[in-house]
């Protein structure tokens, strides 16, 4: 069993995608999706006489997104950067609490966030999406939802989670799809 | 020296006191033999206080700590773990360091190899960073990089008065150069006009200095069996 932890709002759960289904098309593995709230920020205004710390900040951003729009476009993938980061507590409640198949769902939600920057934490819009592409007439509960996410959110930090994409396999995290080739190794060697 | 200008098709920029730059010299050394290619390897000390707060250690346990919150901590505590399993893969040893150190004067080293004997920069890596993270090393103490040198078979006459002249000088002018030209961390490679940080872009790195052929590839670790 492969276990993803992802957050809507972060660009590197978006790439990590297409590669974790194609390893899980080689393998043929048990594969769950798990929310987990990250903590994306806009990259910062500096001044002019801003601190290191303050345009160490502001640097790393701007290059992380600059990598990640790069390897979005190999992907095919449009890559939108909000100006302001969306919250997507709702959506990650209701995919906690999704009972069949998440895919869908979860491919049009991080197209709605990064192509449309949808607000993935509007009760209605996300009931409509929910019932669009689960095929469950979805009656969404905002507590049952905040809930179901805050349980997946502790027990990932409990297993040491600090950002997303996160795998558990074999008891091991790995944090990134950079992993992906070690995972694909714990893989084969368990088959 | 220009921080995005070379002769040479890519530049890496390290710091021997990176954890993630130590995991990254032997697969960009083995990139740099599987294409025949000389990189263009240069110094990067970090400031590391100044982004992520500073601590001190004493046998394992934290003494002092200063700017750090639990967040930052666990994120830190990740990424010595991660680096530390993928060191043992290639055999080496990462112990977490006691305190964050002056790194200048064993980056200031890989300026006098490049400058004295190219060749021999594998060597010297080899001489400095895996006993550095066994804790074997103090990497402040001039005549302790001199050693380093002459183990990797490098001429250290002279090395005193570059490590605090020439090549201090060099070293100096590079440093506020990185963050406006978007650098910001170790391992950083310079692939024409394009900056990335982090060893996952090895296959990208591979792709682009071997022509571009087929589909570019995408991030990755790339791993050898354990």
């Amino acid at each position: 069993m492969l276990t993803v932890y992802i957050d809507f709002k972060s660009p590197a759960s978006y790439l990590a995608i297409n590669p974790v289904l194609a390893l899980v098309e080689r393998h043929g593995i048990a594969l769950a999706w798990k929310p987990f709230r990250t903590s994306e920020r806009e990259a910062p205004t500096v001044t002019d006489n801003a601190s290191v710390a303050q345009m160490h900040r502001k640097v790393r951003a701007v290059s992380r997104r600059v990598i990640q729009q790069k390897y979005a476009a190999h992907q095919g993938i449009s890559l939108e950067f909000p100006e302001a980061v969306g919250n997507t507590d709702l959506a990650l409640g209701a995919l906690a609490l999704t009972s069949g198949d998440p895919l869908p769902f979860i491919n049009a939600a991080f197209a709605a966030y990064w192509t449309d920057h949808a607000d993935l934490n509007a009760p209605t819009a996300l009931a409509i999406l929910m019932s669009e592409t689960t095929g469950e007439d979805f009656v969404l509960d905002d507590k049952s939802c905040l809930d179901a996410l805050e349980s997946s959110q502790a027990e990932a930090e409990k297993l040491g989670v600090v950002d997303a994409p996160a795998f558990i396999i074999r008891d091991q995290l790995f944090i990134g799809r950079e992993h992906l080739p070690w995972i694909d190794e714990i893989i084969r060697t368990e088959t | 020296m220009n921080v995005l200008q070379s002769d040479s098709p890519l530049i890496v920029y390290v710091d021997v006191k990176s954890p993630y730059a130590f995991v990254a010299i032997r697969p960009t050394l083995a990139l740099e033999v599987e294409l025949g290619m000389k990189f263009d390897w240069r110094p990067l000390t970090l400031d590391i206080p100044s982004y992520l707060g500073s601590a001190e250690k004493k046998e394992g346990k934290v003494v002092a700590s200063s700017g750090r919150s639990p967040k930052v901590w666990n994120a830190i505590r990740y990424s010595y773990g991660d680096a530390r399993r993928y060191a043992k893969r290639q055999g080496l040893i990462l112990k977490g360091t006691e305190k964050i150190w002056d790194s200048s004067i064993a980056n200031i080293g890989i300026l006098w190899v490049v400058e004295q004997d190219r060749d021999k920069l594998g060597g010297y890596f080899d001489a400095v960073f895996p006993p550095f993270w066994r804790r074997e090393l103090d990497i402040e103490d001039v005549d302790v990089v001199k050693s380093c040198l002459a183990a990797a078979g490098v001429d250290a006459d002279g090395f005193d008065d570059f490590q605090s002249g020439e090549g201090r000088a060099l070293h100096d002018d590079l440093q506020p150069q990185f963050h406006p030209h978007g650098i910001y961390g170790v391992p950083t490679y310079v692939i024409g006009d394009e900056v990335l940080f982090g060893r996952e872009h090895i296959p990208y790195l591979r792709w682009h200095l071997s022509g571009q052929k087929g589909p570019a590839p995408d991030i990755a670790y790339e791993i050898e069996p354990c």
